[in-house]
């Protein structure tokens, strides 16, 4: 639900609405008919504007549009009528046009409360931290601005601020007893609170006998806290209530489409759709659902992927094994056990896995866990060596048990900390690197105080502000399991599911105020970072230089210089990093095994480069190395599994190594890949059949290679092996 | 297809087979380099084949259009009928929306160009590989009946650099390329293992394909992307060798071992035959005849070896 929709009732004291105040009035207290015939009326008269607002609310929008083009002509000097003509853009999903209107008004009247308002639900929706001044201002220029203590009200309990939202939305009950979106967060309040808000329907209810949105306001705070179940059951009692909220309607079908069921979700889509609710995210949703074809449902036990059509037969092994085992893993680790098998969802390309979850194009996230169901990014929906899904796959199926564990009650920094910080258990290769950005937030001290943390992932204040949240939650339960234990995270999150707040949480299991805990952090942070942060300044330097002399083909010096560089900022491992030129200065002056050494450094620091990791395969194969070959290779399994060569070279070597039934699999992954060469590729697979004693499927492929070329030699004398 | 393969082992012994390799201008260092190295490798896989085989390269500021008439001039004398002719193109192309052009020092070469020197040589069998970007706007001015002309892209509107002839190049050293494994790498094979590559490059990168190759050997047609001998095209480019890497053609030359290459060759069309009546089979006897068939054919390769 749009923010301007949730605050459309609020028009108190309607002035606002300028000729249709009296018509808002009458729909704000759910008087439709009445507010119908007044809108009516008003498209008769003969002031654009006011036929502009009739229209508007007979919900004939490009009409509205248009008369209020006309009234804007009329009125040159007026801001009001332009504020109004932005709220309706707002409405009808064109925010940038809406923001230029508020703009205009503003410079028309500076600090016109109403055009301050509208700028700050534009920012509002894009979560933005500019939104609260604007609301603020908003405040300032007009103490009685409804609107804007409601959206204060509104995006404190964004942040997880409930004291905060409680207090604004009071005010504003203070100020007009009937702000049906003031009762709506008090409702939202007690939702998220576990407790049922009896007393605020009833009061909202007198006021508009027919106000769903109270449910369609909670469930909107419910599904922001992941919870997703629950935030549908109150999507369904809005349109109970009224089944013509056709916003209401469209975001329970997008939710319906995060839980995975599609026949819902379609259906409640398709009806706001069919009556005029067609914003993007509706429309986006419906074109993904009739993408569906395209997708293969798996059931896998425990599991149940959705993987599309083109790779489902190579890569399903891999994420069964490895979400097998994740689940594994944490169910025991935290103590619990799904009732319910898990959906994974994976997406090989990312726009389809956006509108998967947000109705949008354009997300960053690479995974996003709804409850149950876990939606990703495939490995092929990004360049190889850019995306390592298995720790995206572990971070998402923590997060699954985890919410269970506490029936989603845990702050964003919890989940996502014990998330970041499992890939790190899971290999200490996985997870993300210390980027420059990070390393600059916290050299500028600009990382959150542990109570706060959670403004960090939903309202940031600088740009790349959620990644250093990311980074400094996981770091924060890597402090916290290394001084207190990893029971210490347990029972953190035991208290988390019983809905105490963070500074209660750390005070009570920790046994520390807060800002102690803040404090010890930073330090340990320092130190274990110091060699990276007082270094970095000189690494970038020095690194400039390296690069120049790599480029030169001055290998001596970086042979001589590139260790100290390395060692200065050991975990930048992007592209042209120092473990890169030096194992190319290696090879160039014929040191293979230095390169060797230097290319296995980079691997184990989480270097995913796919180039480097197929050399490293190879030296390793050529000195003899096998298994540390094998191991190289499937590192880049997590990284490009959609590479056939990978699989072939893999499948050869595990052969080599008598392992027969590994072997079986990568060869698999390679026919499933569809190979140019189909005939070597069932000849492999044959191969490592018989290895494995399948001598049934061994035939079966030894002919399907001879059918594909009769006169294949190698194939022909493993047929006569397994038929003499 | 083992009837066009048939024809490729009754080539008249004595033929020959010429390339000619033209790198054209790069435009910037990272192009000229990679012009040149890929017209290197053509050259030196070329060269490694088995047969009698001529390669002329042209590359860089070499590959000017006096120095290519002149080379050309030169091959119209040498080549015989019987003869086969390779010409590579590597470089830009660009199509103004009339006439396409290969990107050379000083004044480039058209399409028309282009013809008019192949039209020249006498080969009856000549295979024109122009892996330049708008490559596809030449297929009409190049294509003649007994000519197999391949192009990097579709039309002449595709006008990005192309990395087809990379995977074109690796198609002649790749044994995966022979997907019938008779040790041969026809042109049609080689043309499919580097459309394939070329397109999972694209896949692989996350980048919208700017390259979608075309394959023309009828003589008549505007060329196809998925060719099918035995829907008519790629016939030609079946029966066309590029490289051969292994005993066949020795083993071609051996009195000797006569009977049993025709019993091999018996074995072979039986085989094809069964795998056109596949769909009306059984699977189970298909299966079975499949498997004796198979068997044979591979106890007289082992004769065959010995």
């Amino acid at each position: 639900m749009t923010a301007a929709l949730l605050l459309l009732t609020l028009a108190q004291p309607f002035a606002a609405a300028g000729p249709a105040a009296e018509c808002r009035a009458l729909a704000h207290r759910g008087r439709n008919i009445e507010a119908q015939n007044c809108f009516s009326a008003l498209v008769r008269r003969p002031d654009a504007w006011a036929r502009a607002e009739g229209l508007w609310g007979l919900g004939r929008y490009r009409e509205a549009n248009d008369e209020f083009r006309r009234a804007v002509a009329e009125r040159p000097r007026d801001p009001d009528c332009r504020v109004r003509w932005g709220r309706l853009l707002l409405e009808r999903f064109n925010p940038g046009e809406a923001a230029e209107l508020f703009q205009e008004a503003l410079q028309l009247r500076k600090d016109h409360p109403g055009a301050l308002v509208g700028l700050a639900l534009v920012a509002a929706e894009g979560f933005e931290q500019k939104a609260v001044e604007l609301a603020e201002r908003a405040l300032a220029a007009d103490p009685g601005a409804i609107e804007a203590r409601v959206l204060l009200a509104r995006m404190a309990l964004e942040d997880g601020d409930a004291a905060r939202a409680v207090q604004e939305a009071d005010r504003a009950l203070a100020a007009w007893p009937e702000a049906l979106e003031a009762m709506a967060i008090r409702a939202a309040v007690e939702w998220l609170e576990d407790r049922e808000p009896s007393a605020w329907i009833q009061r909202a209810l007198a006021v508009h006998p027919r106000y769903g949105r109270i449910y369609a306001v909670g469930a909107r705070f419910l599904v922001l806290n992941r919870r997703y179940e629950d935030g549908v059951r109150l999507y369904r009692k809005a349109v109970e209530l009224d089944p013509a909220l056709w916003d209401v309607r469209s975001e329970l079908g997008l939710n319906l489409m995060r839980l995975g069921r599609d026949a819902e979700a379609r259906r409640e889509l398709e009806l706001a759709y069919e009556n005029g609710y067609r914003n993007a995210a509706t429309v986006n949703a419906l074109r993904l659902l009739d993408s569906a074809r395209n997708f293969l449902l798996l059931d896998a036990g425990r599991f149940t992927l959705k993987l599309h059509r083109k790779e489902a037969a190579w890569l399903r092994p891999y994420v069964e094994q490895e979400a097998t085992r994740a689940l594994a893993t944490f169910q025991k680790k935290y103590g619990v056990t799904l009732k319910e098998p898990v959906r994974i969802e994976l997406y090989p390309d990312h726009e389809d896995f956006a509108v998967r979850t947000l109705g949008m194009p354009g997300l960053g996230a690479l995974g996003v866990t709804f409850e149950r169901a876990v939606a990703m990014d495939s490995p092929t929906a990004r360049k190889p060596g850019t995306f390592h899904w298995a720790g995206t796959l572990w971070h998402e199926l923590n997060h699954v048990v985890v919410l269970a564990a506490v029936n989603n009650r845990a702050p964003r920094w919890f989940v996502e900390g014990l998330a970041v910080w499992e890939e790190t258990q899971a290999s200490p290769e996985w997870g993300e690197r210390l980027t420059p950005d990070v390393i600059a937030a916290i050299r500028d001290r600009k990382l959150l105080p542990v109570a706060q943390l959670d403004r960090g992932f939903v309202r940031p204040s600088y740009p790349g502000q959620v990644v250093v949240s990311y980074f400094q939650a996981g770091k924060l339960c890597e402090y916290i399991a290394s001084q207190w234990g990893f029971d210490a995270l347990r029972r953190m999150l035991r208290a988390f599911g019983e809905r105490k707040t963070t500074p209660e949480v750390v005070r009570e299991v920790l046994a520390l105020p807060p800002e102690e805990l803040d404090r010890r952090f930073q330090s340990w942070l320092d130190g274990q970072l110091r060699r990276t942060l007082e270094g970095f300044p000189v690494w970038r330097e020095r690194m400039k230089r390296l690069a120049e002399a790599a480029r030169a083909g001055r290998h001596d010096e970086v042979i001589r210089e590139g260790p100290a560089v390395r060692d200065l900022y050991p975990e930048y491992v992007e592209a042209g990093s120092a473990y890169e030129l030096l194992a190319g200065a290696y090879l160039a002056t014929g040191d293979k095994e230095a390169a060797r050494q230097e290319l296995e450094r980079y691997a184990r620091a989480g270097g995913r480069d796919p180039a480097l990791l197929r050399q490293l395969a190879e030296l390793e194969a050529t000195s003899g190395r096998k298994r540390e070959a094998v191991a190289a290779l499937e590192r880049l399994l997590y990284v490009a599994p959609g590479d056939e060569e990978v699989h072939r070279r893999l499948g050869d070597l595990l052969l080599e190594l008598g392992e027969a039934e590994q072997a079986i699999r990568e060869y698999r992954a390679v026919l499933a890949l569809g190979p140019s060469d189909v005939a070597a590729a069932h000849y492999h697979l044959a191969r490592a059949c018989r290895a494995a004693r399948r001598l049934e499927e061994a035939r079966e492929h030894v002919l399907a290679a001879l059918e594909a070329a009769p006169g294949y030699r190698p194939a022909q004398k493993l047929l006569l092996e397994l038929n003499p | 297809m083992r009837a066009w393969l048939v024809a490729l082992l009754a080539l008249p012994v004595q033929a020959a087979t010429y390339w000619v390799v033209l790198a054209g201008l790069g435009g910037e260092p990272d192009y000229e380099q990679r012009f040149s190295s890929w017209a290197r490798e053509a050259e030196k896989l070329a060269r490694g084949s088995t047969g009698e085989v001529h390669v002329s390269t042209l590359a860089g500021k070499d590959a000017t259009a006096e120095r290519i008439r002149a080379l050309f001039a030169d091959l119209a004398r040498r080549v015989r009928p019987e003869d086969s002719f390779v010409l590579l193109l590597i470089g830009h192309g660009t199509f103004d929306g009339y006439q396409y052009k290969f990107n050379i020092p000083g004044p480039d070469l058209s399409g028309e160009d282009l013809a008019a020197l192949l039209d020249r040589i006498t080969a009856t069998r000549q295979l024109v590989v122009n892996t330049t970007s708008a490559s596809g706007a030449s297929v009409e001015t190049l294509r003649k009946p007994g000519r197999i002309v391949i192009t990097a892209t579709k039309s002449g509107m595709e006008k990005n650099a192309t990395v087809f002839a990379r995977y074109w190049i690796e198609a002649l050293r790749d044994p995966a390329a022979d997907t019938d494994k008779n040790e041969t790498v026809s042109a049609l094979e080689a043309f499919r293992y580097a459309s394939q590559k070329t397109a999972r490059f694209y896949e692989s990168q996350r980048r919208l394909a700017t390259e979608h190759p075309l394959l023309e050997d009828t003589g008549q047609g505007g060329g196809v992307r998925s060719p099918a001998p035995e829907e008519g095209s790629g016939r030609l480019a079946a029966a066309f060798p590029l490289v051969r890497f292994g005993r066949a053609q020795a083993a071609a030359r051996d009195p000797a071992r006569r009977a049993l290459l025709a019993r091999k060759e018996e074995l072979e069309q039986k085989i094809d035959l069964l795998k056109y009546q596949k769909a009306a089979m059984d699977s189970a006897e298909y299966r079975k005849q499949l498997t004796a068939l198979l068997v044979e054919l591979a106890r007289v390769n082992e004769e065959l070896e010995k």
